[in-house]
């Protein structure tokens, strides 16, 4: 014992910050939403389940959740599919693969408040390079109100998280693809398996884990793309792209209803909790032997 | 003794890191100036005194060069005094600001905004009386109502905004366009200049735009001045005849053509490029974009105008402004005096001057001088009938957001009736009805 008492004293300091900046903040928001703090006042009333019976109804936070829905469905789909495809073209390590690995992952150092900028340019009805360019191409049918239609602003700004973050899981998928024995995949072409049936019966069970996390993690960034959506849109136009992060930080900090917003991010970090979890179970493989 | 040094050790190191960390914790914002601090005097006399830090919490980042030389004024005529500035951009300082004016640490004097934020501000107690301080008289009184509760003044208001559109003089000119004096004129102006080419109002839809033009296009429709107050109240409601006659004159804008195309995708750096390229004659914005438009486009002559939505006979209001930028002197504050030496400074005619003359900014304080053409002609709203910014009557951002958003609805194509009845439906649930 005395000699794991130093051992113990190292992870003190991380613990005690876990602590503090996490599980105590945890704690007491879980507190105040049951509560009617305000943010700022000394006192508040305790009002038992009240604010969670409000949002069962409250028409913002339903079209806000919906929203976030229709946002994640759309980055989960286009960032899993996109970054597995590149991966596959990716995987072998040449000179121009990993510099290309390189540039893909360049949006993903980027700050979320900057390239909300960038593409809010990039979508400017009068001036955006990607009506321009649609409409150089001939196609200027497919020019759009990108931010100001609210049948499509929500999936506008899902495409840009995706661009943002694709080159990240194009790494894992790529260190899940390379950790796939050689020998494996040639033994099931010299079997006569097409590129088809070799990446669906050898590669992408072998590829389910690192899928897995892919879509967990690319789940959980989609809930949490607070910057993005407030730099772009705000929320607007008429609450169309409001997401669940959004109306958290407008109640809290724009209404000053604080036990209200914290009431939203425990159903908020519950909902994360669910869907990812049945994410894993559904992606969830037996493990391969051959 | 090996084991108890190598504690003593570890002990040191986690003391260490948990003061780094702390250390690399505290403050986000820009912050100039220092803590308290001792100094010794010119004079001299041997014995080092310690100088007070009034903390100065506002947002206006792009103010720092001429508060930095308003400091310096300062500090040299009160030598025991020394003031620090913090600065959060305005997006960040709902979040920011209310946490550090909570302990007392920062914000001595701190800035606000009016409605939604000061009201929470006032709740929770965070502001000094002010009431019976001489250095209000040197405010217009009307100008500064809107830093009043209960009938104490708790903040005085800054700065002086007119929300209302610009317009290009030389284009409205060239056009053979005078200033519209009803809604039939207006939108007839508005017709001349599209036949010419021209786009008649550059509108922000996705950002500001709602929040600033919804104030002039509101406040001869109803005219009752505690209009929002009301209906927070559910005295009234936005399927009322105002809201919807309101909704319904923003959407014959849109339809007939007025607003630039996809107005709701267009932000506000986007429309204001249409007006400073002389592309657009009326921007739906407000007075506080004078300056940077002249810095951007030297050649534009601009000027203030009010659509008038009903017949001129029954106009009451011919526009709209706002007091903001309130200030005022925290209730936690352990050196309140020298924090009102520090706001009584900024309201000589002289400070406000300088101060108005360098941002660009109309101010609240009488007897100011104001230097350039834009400053003076914001200067002459200051005789004429307007009336103080309708959105910042409500008290609820939750019910803002919702007439704001109302009005976005009908750009996007929704009748007034279904856009007000939407809102309304979130208004109710906002206040409990």
């Amino acid at each position: 014992m005395r000699r794991r008492r130093p051992l113990i004293l190292f992870f003190l300091p991380g613990l005690v910050l876990y602590l503090a900046v996490f599980v105590y903040p945890t704690l007491s928001g879980l507190y105040y939403s049951f509560t009617d703090w305000d943010g700022l006042s000394p006192s508040h009333r305790f009002v038992g389940l009240d604010n969670y019976l409000r949002l069962a109804e409250h028409i913002v936070f339903q079209k806000a959740l919906v929203n976030n829905l229709k946002f994640m469905a759309a980055v989960v789909f286009c960032q899993t599919i996109l970054s597995l495809v590149l991966a596959l073209y990716l995987q072998r390590s040449t000179h121009v693969n990993a510099a290309l690995r390189s540039l893909y992952f360049i949006p993903a150092i980027l700050s979320s408040v900057s390239v909300g900028f960038i593409w809010t340019f990039i979508y400017d009805p009068s001036f955006g390079m990607l009506n321009n360019l649609l409409e150089s191409a001939g196609l200027s049918s497919w020019s759009r109100n990108w931010l100001g239609d609210a049948g499509i602003a929500i999936y506008a700004v899902a495409g840009v998280q995706a661009w943002a973050h694709i080159g990240q899981m194009v790494i894992l998928f790529v260190a899940g693809l390379q950790a796939i024995p050689a020998d494996l995949l040639e033994s099931a072409k010299l079997d006569g398996g097409t590129r088809w049936q070799v990446f669906r019966h050898v590669t992408w069970p072998l590829l389910a884990p690192a899928a897995a996390l892919v879509v967990s993690y690319t789940t959980i960034q989609s809930f949490k793309a607070f910057d993005l959506v407030f730099t772009m849109t705000g929320g607007g136009p008429n609450y169309s792209t409001e997401i669940l992060s959004t109306f958290i930080y407008g109640t809290a900090f724009s209404s000053f209803k604080f036990g209200f917003a914290a009431a939203a991010s425990c159903v908020f970090l519950l909902l994360i909790a669910v869907i990812t979890f049945l994410q894993f179970k559904a992606l969830r493989t037996e493990r391969v032997t051959y | 003794m090996k084991s108890s040094i190598r504690y003593i050790f570890l002990t040191i190191v986690m003391v260490v890191t948990v003061m780094l960390t702390s250390a690399c914790s505290s403050g986000n914002g820009s912050t100039t100036g220092t803590g308290e601090q001792p100094t010794t005097p010119a004079s001299g006399n041997g014995g080092a005194v310690k100088k007070v830090t009034v903390n100065f919490l506002h947002w206006r980042g792009e103010d720092q060069e001429v508060f930095g030389r308003l400091i310096s004024q300062f500090e040299e005529a009160n030598p025991g005094i020394q003031i620090e500035t913090q600065v959060f951009p305005s997006d960040q300082y709902q979040a920011s600001a209310q946490a550090k004016l909570l302990d007392g640490s920062s914000g001595d004097v701190f800035a606000a905004f009016p409605g939604a934020q000061f009201e929470a501000l006032v709740r929770a107690g965070l502001y000094t009386d002010l009431s019976g301080e001489a250095f209000l008289s040197a405010y217009n009184p009307s100008l500064i109502e809107a830093g009043q509760k209960d009938g104490r003044q708790l903040a005085v208001p800054y700065q002086l905004v007119y929300n209302m559109p610009i317009y290009n003089v030389k284009l409205f000119e060239e056009q053979d366009i005078e200033v519209p004096k009803d809604w039939d004129g207006f939108l007839a102006a508005a017709e001349k200049l599209k036949q010419a080419g021209i786009i008649p109002i550059a509108f922000p839809g996705a950002d500001i735009g709602p929040g600033q033009f919804m104030n002039v296009m509101v406040m001869n429709n109803a005219p009752d001045p505690d209009i929002f107050v009301k209906l927070e109240a559910g005295e009234t409601k936005l399927t009322d005849a105002w809201w919807v006659k309101t909704l319904a004159q923003f959407k014959e804008l849109n339809d007939k053509g007025y607003f630039q195309p996809d107005a709701l995708g267009t932000k506000d750096q986007g429309a204001g490029a249409l007006f400073v390229q002389d592309k657009a004659a009326m921007l739906a914005t407000g007075s506080y974009q004078l300056a940077q438009h002249k810095k951007n486009n030297p050649e534009l002559e601009q000027k203030l105008l009010a659509p008038i939505t009903v017949p001129a006979n029954e106009m009451i209001y011919e526009g709209i402004h706002t007091t903001t930028f309130l200030l005022g002197v925290n209730s936690q504050s352990k050196h309140p005096e020298e924090a009102k030496k520090w706001l009584a400074f900024l309201s000589s005619p002289e400070a406000a001057g300088a101060y108005a003359n360098a941002t660009g900014q109309n101010v609240t304080v009488n007897g100011v001088e104001y230097e350039t053409e834009e400053l003076k002609a914001v200067a002459e709203w200051s005789t004429r009938k307007t009336r103080f910014q309708p959105r910042f009557t409500m008290k609820n951002a939750e019910v803002q957001k919702a007439v704001t958003g109302s009005i976005q609805a009908v750009l996007a194509g929704q009748t007034p009736e279904q856009a007000a009845a939407d809102a309304q439906a979130i208004v109710n649930q906002e206040i409990g009805k």
